[in-house]
């Protein structure tokens, strides 16, 4: 059991959650996928609290874990509001801060 | 032995989990993704003896989280037509995954590079994490109630029905 | 006292400028009169006194004004030298100048542009005099520009009439042409003097230093300008134009003085030109080509002024054709005689157009014998002084110049010349008796010539009939004074005396045969020119030259300009750069779709940087291998 396994698997979790914030359109999974990239940094967080011997690393983590919740609360009553508004789940109907270009 | 093998069965829950996640184009079957990867999750910080941590997570992360996400989806019961439609899913998600690669690489370089071995560290419970948590720790910790306090406050006036909203629902229905 | 010779008549210029400008309408006859004939006659005293302390025997006066230039090795100063060349020059270009003014007082007098023609006209006199009397080539080519300028401003004096400036432009483009030239010349010039000073007498004292091809170029460059000042092939197309100018000017600068500007160049750079006699062979012959050429177009011409601008053309040829062999002073002598019998001339025609009320086709006049006496008996001896007819003056300048041609064995040019010499003497005896003796077609009223216009002709006719004293060689009894005065390198001749009367005799006897022949076909009835064969009617046609001209150059250079300006300059230049301006747009557009206001695309833009930046950490600056 070297922590080199757990460092990889953090980073394939982190790439993973990348992966799918840039590719989906749909709110809930760009959501989740947050989400999956701070529980890599957990994983990290209690990879290196057990490498180093100190127990800090999980109070961290548990931390996280609270601040995982809240945040969570926020982004899920901001997609119900949103959706009440505009009746889609789709992020990409949401330009409005785009560059007008007049086709010169 | 045996540890490698579980290590082997958690990894596959979540990256199955994960992967069932962005790539799926029903919304709740992401979320059952979700859910299997942060099981998955527990039981890696189980196995990396920070048992409290292993706890609260899945009460959290998995009891609350994920459970309050299904609620919502389940709310807004968006028909199939409502849902993105998504042509080139698999083309960005090939393109952004070749993009990220060197990152995924550059933090395990860079994380193995420091650190080789695992220490003996005594399993973290309840009473350790506790003698932590309001010695060394407590200040965070105040930060971070104060935090929850703030996001309750503001997810209820997000996500409140205001009286145009309503008039509005009213009528499309 | 010599830079006044210079400065006077410039200063005087400004004055009438000044005044004119202030009001151009009000007719200050008396002032302009006596400011713009006075200070020619300054001018004149002047330059007596001047080569009066030369006669004496001093040695050349240099005076200098300023410096002008300093620049390294190119230190010029506006500076005037009086040698014997430039004192005998600058002798008769005032006293015919003057003579001039007082003439033109009476042509112009009805004229409203009274006091802005003596200005342009004194700016000649100072131009012409700091032509002469300049001490390095540099201001030789301040007054040589100035009077090509002077020349341009008069001969377009008539403005009204657009063929006039028309003629103007010709003059000064030509001319301009012919500097071309001449700067190229002053330019090799100076380089290859190398620092050692650049006023005649250093020049004079380096000429050794600089190699026998580089100086063959200069002095065909110097040439080229005087081919454009002095009217010879194949830059002459402006001189007949040049006569749509009022007489006095026709007179003065296009007969007396401007136009011998090219010979005094050439006598001037003596020094250089004897070293290079094969250029010196070249501009015989071009000056020999350009006589016979003038002279043949003249024997055709019915307008009286362009029969005495042929006339110059081909005397021109004749200055060409001595100083090109060696005879500067027969050159210099015959720009002196001939100042002389054509201003008179051209004078005498003046009173003629003035006295039949602006008429100058010589058809249409004809017995004025009786009515214009005075003009008659003096135009009368211009004729025979410019047909060579001894003892007037043209006799003995023209057959110096035939000696030399035939004693240093260029038998052709000698026999151009000669011949030359007949058609001279016909077509002059041609006007002369178609004007004053053949029985006129239709009577005219004539009017009164005034005293100021006929009083110079007199003095002018005593100075045609007797200049030529001056200058008789040994073969005739004289002492060949104006040579030996003017002491210029001139190239040895030797021919014996017997020979020399035989060449003599055979000029008179040609200069008879043309004036038996005048009178003849013209002296009776009016001959009026047909255009009926085929060689009359090329001849006529001045050779159609103006119109190669024109097909040559000016058609190309109008299309090219045109072809600039229509076409390349709004579609290349300018579609150029509306290209770039194109480009920036489209790409600007192009950008400007990356922001589409999806967070999506911005987080892609966001990992494309940092998957870059960990790309170049992880191998190239090697992080982690």
């Amino acid at each position: 059991m070297t922590p080199e396994l757990f460092f990889l698997l953090a980073s394939v979790l982190f790439s993973i959650g990348l992966v799918g914030l840039v590719s989906r359109r749909n709110l809930f999974v760009l959501y989740m996928s947050i989400e999956l990239m701070l529980s890599s940094v957990n994983l990290l967080l209690a990879t290196f609290s057990k490498v180093l011997g100190d127990a800090s690393g999980s109070v961290i983590a548990l931390l996280m874990i609270a601040v995982i919740a809240a945040e969570a609360a926020l982004f899920l009553a901001m997609i119900v509001h949103i959706y009440r508004k505009n009746r889609t789940v789709d992020s990409d109907t949401f330009n409005k801060l785009r560059e007008e270009v007049e086709n010169a | 032995m045996l540890e490698i093998s579980i290590f082997t069965i958690l990894t596959l829950f979540m990256l199955g989990g994960s992967i069932a996640m962005i790539i799926n184009r029903q919304t709740l079957f992401s979320a059952f993704g979700f859910l299997v990867a942060m099981i998955g999750l527990a039981g890696m910080f189980a196995l990396l003896d920070s048992r409290f941590l292993a706890l609260a997570q899945i009460m959290v992360s998995v009891g609350a989280v994920v459970v309050l996400s299904m609620l919502t989806i389940l709310t807004i019961n968006a028909k199939r037509e409502n849902l993105p439609y998504e042509p080139n899913k698999y083309k960005w998600i090939a393109v952004s995954s070749l993009l990220v690669l060197p990152i995924a690489i550059l933090i395990y370089q860079s994380t193995t590079a420091l650190y080789q071995s695992f220490s003996t560290m005594e399993p973290v419970s309840s009473k350790v994490v506790g003698k932590l948590l309001f010695s060394q720790w407590v200040l965070p910790f105040e930060i971070v109630s104060i935090l929850l306090l703030t996001a309750m406050v503001g997810a209820i006036v997000i996500a409140r029905k205001d009286k145009d909203n309503t008039e509005k629902e009213k009528e499309q229905l | 006292m010599l830079s006044l010779i210079v400065i006077l008549p410039f200063f005087s210029a400004l004055l009438m400028a000044i005044v004119y400008l202030g009001n151009t309408k009000e007719k200050r006859y008396f002032f302009y009169t006596l400011i713009g004939v006075g200070t020619p006659a300054v001018s004149t005293i002047l330059s007596f006194m001047v080569g009066n302390t030369l006669l004496d025997g001093s040695a050349t006066i240099h005076h200098t004004l300023f410096q002008w230039i300093s620049v390294g090795d190119f230190n010029i100063e506006v500076a005037f030298m009086a040698d014997r060349l430039s004192v005998v020059m600058i002798s008769f270009i005032t006293f015919i100048g003057t003579l001039i003014h007082i003439y033109a007082a009476g042509y112009i007098k009805e004229d409203e542009s009274y006091g802005k023609f003596f200005s342009y006209f004194n700016l000649f006199m100072g131009s012409m005099l700091l032509l002469v009397l300049a001490d390095n080539p540099i201001m030789m080519f301040v007054g040589w520009e100035l009077v090509g300028l002077s020349s341009y401003l008069l001969i377009g004096f008539y403005h009204q009439e657009s063929s006039n400036i028309t003629a103007a432009n010709k003059a000064f483009i030509l001319n301009r042409v012919g500097d071309f030239g001449f700067i190229m010349a002053i330019s090799i010039l100076f380089i290859s003097l190398e620092g050692t000073g650049f006023t005649f007498d250093s020049i004079q004292e380096n000429i050794g230093m600089i190699d026998p091809d580089r100086l063959s170029l200069i002095g065909i460059l110097l040439f080229v300008g005087a081919m454009g000042k002095s009217a010879q092939i194949p830059l002459y197309v402006w001189l007949p134009d040049a006569m749509a100018g009022p007489t006095p000017v026709s007179a003065l600068i296009h007969a007396a003085t401007m136009v011998t500007a090219g010979v005094y160049m050439v006598a001037r750079y003596s020094f250089l030109y004897e070293l290079i006699p094969d250029v010196g062979i070249f501009i015989a012959t071009i000056g020999a080509a350009s006589a016979l050429f003038a002279a043949v177009i003249a024997s055709y011409q019915s307008d009286i002024k362009k029969i005495l601008a042929y006339s110059t053309m081909s005397q021109l040829g004749y200055m060409f054709i001595a100083v090109g062999l060696g005879a500067y002073s027969s050159g210099i002598f015959h720009v002196f005689t001939h100042a002389f019998f054509k201003a008179l001339l051209f004078m005498g025609a003046g009173a003629v157009i003035i006295a039949l009320h602006h008429e100058q086709n010589i058809f249409k006049m004809g017995g004025l014998k009786k009515e214009l006496k005075l003009v008659y008996i003096t135009m009368f001896i211009a004729t025979l002084a410019i047909s060579g007819i001894p003892p007037f003056a043209g006799f003995f300048s023209k057959d110096a110049i035939l000696v030399t041609a035939f004693a240093s064995e260029h038998y052709i040019i000698w026999g151009v010349g000669s011949l030359t010499a007949m058609l001279t003497a016909f077509y002059m005896f041609r006007l002369f008796f178609t004007v004053f003796h053949a029985e006129p077609t239709e009577t005219k009223k004539v009017h009164a010539v005034p005293n100021s216009m006929t009083t110079p002709l007199v003095v002018l006719a005593f100075g045609s009939a007797t200049a030529g004293f001056l200058g008789v060689n040994e073969a005739y009894g004289g002492s060949s004074w104006f040579n030996t005065f003017l002491a210029l390198p001139d190239a040895p001749l030797h021919l014996s005396h017997a020979k020399e009367y035989m060449l003599g005799g055979l000029n008179v006897l040609l200069g008879l045969l043309g004036m038996w022949l005048a009178y003849q076909l013209f002296a009776k009835d009016m001959r009026e020119v047909q255009e009926d064969k085929i060689y009359k009617k090329v001849i006529i046609n001045k050779f159609y030259i103006d119109e190669i001209y024109t097909f040559l150059i000016v058609k190309p250079l109008l299309f090219l300009s045109n072809f600039i300006a229509k076409v390349m300059d709004p579609k290349i230049f300018d579609g150029l750069i509306n290209l770039n301006v194109w480009t920036y747009t489209k790409s600007a557009v192009l950008f400007a779709k990356l922001q589409n206001g999806k967070v999506r695309y911005y987080a892609l833009y966001i990992l494309v940087g940092v998957s870059a930046m960990s790309y170049y950490m992880l191998f190239k600056l090697g992080v982690v291998s």
